[in-house]
């Protein structure tokens, strides 16, 4: 939809708004020059950060998984990474790698939803999946089919595909049973051959030639690619404790919306997920995954946002065959907890979220009572990153049409896939003298 | 609790929305009491988002699917909507503006676009008041849980 005339127009599209996603993208340019990009999302972490406060430390996995629907383990792991921290606890290696396959699951489902559902249909000129599954029904088809193996990988190990409820903090209600577990193999074998036509197929798209000049910021674990654990990291040294980054982070409210904007020590604006993660621990990479990249033409470093859908197609074959490493080498956690014991004291829990860095930070009282909570979600840590790319972007097409600088606006927007609760449901483009 | 992934049930009921957001937790609370009421039914949800039906309702004959609406009626008004050709055409559905947004009309188109589509689908609609963040429905909308739940629960028997 367009609007005004002469100097000054506005673009407005109006789309879907489920109650949990309420968000708008505005932006001004002034005599050729963009003055201003806010992109305002609605962020439901302040609200539960509330909620926990005067809960049992143990409930909260289960209360921060509805968070999002998307991503309920990473919600999950922070929390029971914030608690186990907080009371001097470390699970066994079992337990640990329970936890990874599960996540792995949940990086199956996320990364081949954003990839298949969101993202492609930006690249190929379809209004959406629908049009694109009328188009190229194989690729939708292969698409689902790697997201029902996340969702089985879930279901099996979390008890269920959406909001998992065998989590608990120290590890799990209840071990899966070897079989359960081995039978996942299968299916996570055609997943990683599917995982790898994903990153053939998205290589083939065409991308605008733009480089974004990121601060990247990730969990970094020797020996392995981050997943549900590790120090934090960032392009241009950092190397800390995730309590420590904790401290650093500064999150301000502005006026104009209700995200939190995250910024290290105040200043600094940073990147988190696919691009970040790939940038620091490219070299963590499994041989299928690292061969997949080369193949696509990246670098060691990606820094074309337009091409993270590569980097998460990349990620498709990491989560896949480490799922499988992971499978071929359970061993039922016994007991599939260890115990908690409340300590007074504060902890911080810090995972990879698909989408990026999730950080809990809880204070507990000596009865194991929250008394404190800070959850840092990755889409306010993207939001300033996210915003400089639409800067770019606009200034770059000032001589698109409304509609396509709407349309290229909105891809910028989901290069960093930000979360469903989070999601810019309409785009409101004002350009004002241009 | 969530049913199993790939093929579901004869008969699917999905709770969409979320429980956090008041009245939007009216279809996890419908979809809970059908449960209840009528037994061998693949019980889905709290379901955020209808791309979550994907995988989940391959398969089934009916799927039923139970969503807090607002449309302007008095909040409890229950609305049962069968799913055609005509109500999952070209402009419902996904949107490019949207992140992750699709309705349960795009879901299904979708899926009748790759194979997978359940034969039949219904959305019961209840009408909601209190979308703001709490926990909680709105006492016309409690009410109107059970009279819900026995429409979900008829149009099961009927397509038995």
């Amino acid at each position: 939809m367009s609007h005004g005339s002469g100097a000054q127009r506005s673009v407005s599209v109006g789309g879907l708004a489920r109650v949990e996603g309420e968000g708008s993208l505005h932006v001004e340019v002034r005599d050729g020059v963009v003055e201003e990009v806010a992109l305002d999302i609605f962020e439901p972490p302040r609200f539960f950060e509330a909620l926990l406060q005067g809960r049992r430390a143990d409930e909260a996995p289960d209360i921060t998984a509805r968070i999002c629907g998307i991503c309920p383990v990473a919600y999950q792991m922070s929390a029971c990474g914030a608690v186990e921290d907080a009371c001097g606890v470390h699970v066994e290696r079992r337990i640990a790698d329970l936890r990874r396959l599960l996540y792995c699951g949940e990086w199956i489902q996320s990364h081949a939803l954003h990839v298949y559902l969101l993202h492609a249909p930006d690249f190929l000129g379809c209004a959406d999946a629908v049009e694109l599954a009328e188009r190229d029904r194989a690729a939708v088809e292969r698409g689902l089919m790697l997201k029902r193996t996340g969702n089985l990988v879930m279901e099996t190990i979390g008890g269920r595909a959406v909001h998992p409820v065998n989590v608990r903090v120290g590890g799990f209600y209840s071990a899966p049973s070897p079989d359960s577990v081995t039978a996942l193999a299968e299916p996570l074998r055609r997943a990683l051959d599917a995982a790898t036509a994903t990153v053939d197929w998205v290589a083939g798209f065409t991308f605008p030639d733009v480089a974004g000049d990121y601060r990247f910021v990730s969990l970094r674990s020797p020996g392995r690619y981050p997943v549900e654990s590790g120090r934090v990291a960032s392009s241009d040294g950092l190397d800390t404790s995730p309590g420590g980054f904790a401290d650093m982070v500064v999150e301000e409210h502005v006026a104009r919306s209700t995200a939190l904007h995250a910024r290290i020590d105040g200043r600094l604006e940073y990147l988190t997920g696919p691009l970040a993660r790939y940038a620091l621990n490219a070299a963590e990479l499994p041989p299928p995954a690292r061969e997949a990249a080369a193949a696509a033409g990246l670098g060691d470093v990606c820094t074309n946002p337009f091409r993270s859908i590569v980097v998460r197609a990349v990620e498709l074959v990491f989560a896949c065959h480490e799922a499988l490493r992971l499978v071929e080498a359970y061993e039922p956690p016994a007991p599939p907890a260890v115990e908690v014991r409340p300590v007074a004291g504060s902890g911080t829990g810090a995972t990879e979220a698909p989408r990026g860095l999730l950080l809990h930070r809880y204070t507990l009282d000596a009865d194991g009572v929250i008394t404190g909570a800070r959850i840092v979600a990755p889409t306010s840590q993207n939001q300033l990153t996210i915003e400089g790319d639409l800067r770019r972007v606009v200034q770059a097409g000032l001589d698109l049409s409304d509609e396509e600088l709407t349309w290229r606006c909105e891809q910028a927007v989901r290069n960093h896939d930000p979360c469903i609760s989070c999601a810019a449901h309409f785009l409101d483009v004002a350009v004002d003298g241009r | 609790m969530s049913g199993p992934t790939g093929p579901a049930g004869r008969v699917v009921v999905a709770g969409m929305g979320s429980e956090y957001r008041r009245d939007d937790g009216a279809g996890p609370a419908v979809a809970d009491e059908v449960a209840r009421l009528v037994t061998g039914v693949t019980h889905l949800g709290p379901l955020a988002d209808p791309l979550d039906l994907l995988g989940l309702w391959d398969g089934a004959a009916l799927a039923v699917v139970v969503d807090a609406v607002r449309s302007g009626a008095e909040p409890g008004t229950v609305r049962v909507i069968h799913l055609d050709d005509a109500s999952t055409g070209p402009d419902q559905g996904t949107g490019p503006t949207s992140t992750h947004g699709i309705s349960v009309a795009g879901a299904l188109r979708l899926a009748r676009a790759v194979g997978s589509a359940p034969r039949r689908v219904v959305v019961v609609g209840v009408e909601g008041d209190d979308f703001s963040q709490g926990l909680g429905l709105s006492p016309a909308v409690g009410r109107a849980v059970p009279e819900a739940a026995r429409a979900v629960a008829e149009l099961i028997g009927e397509f038995d």
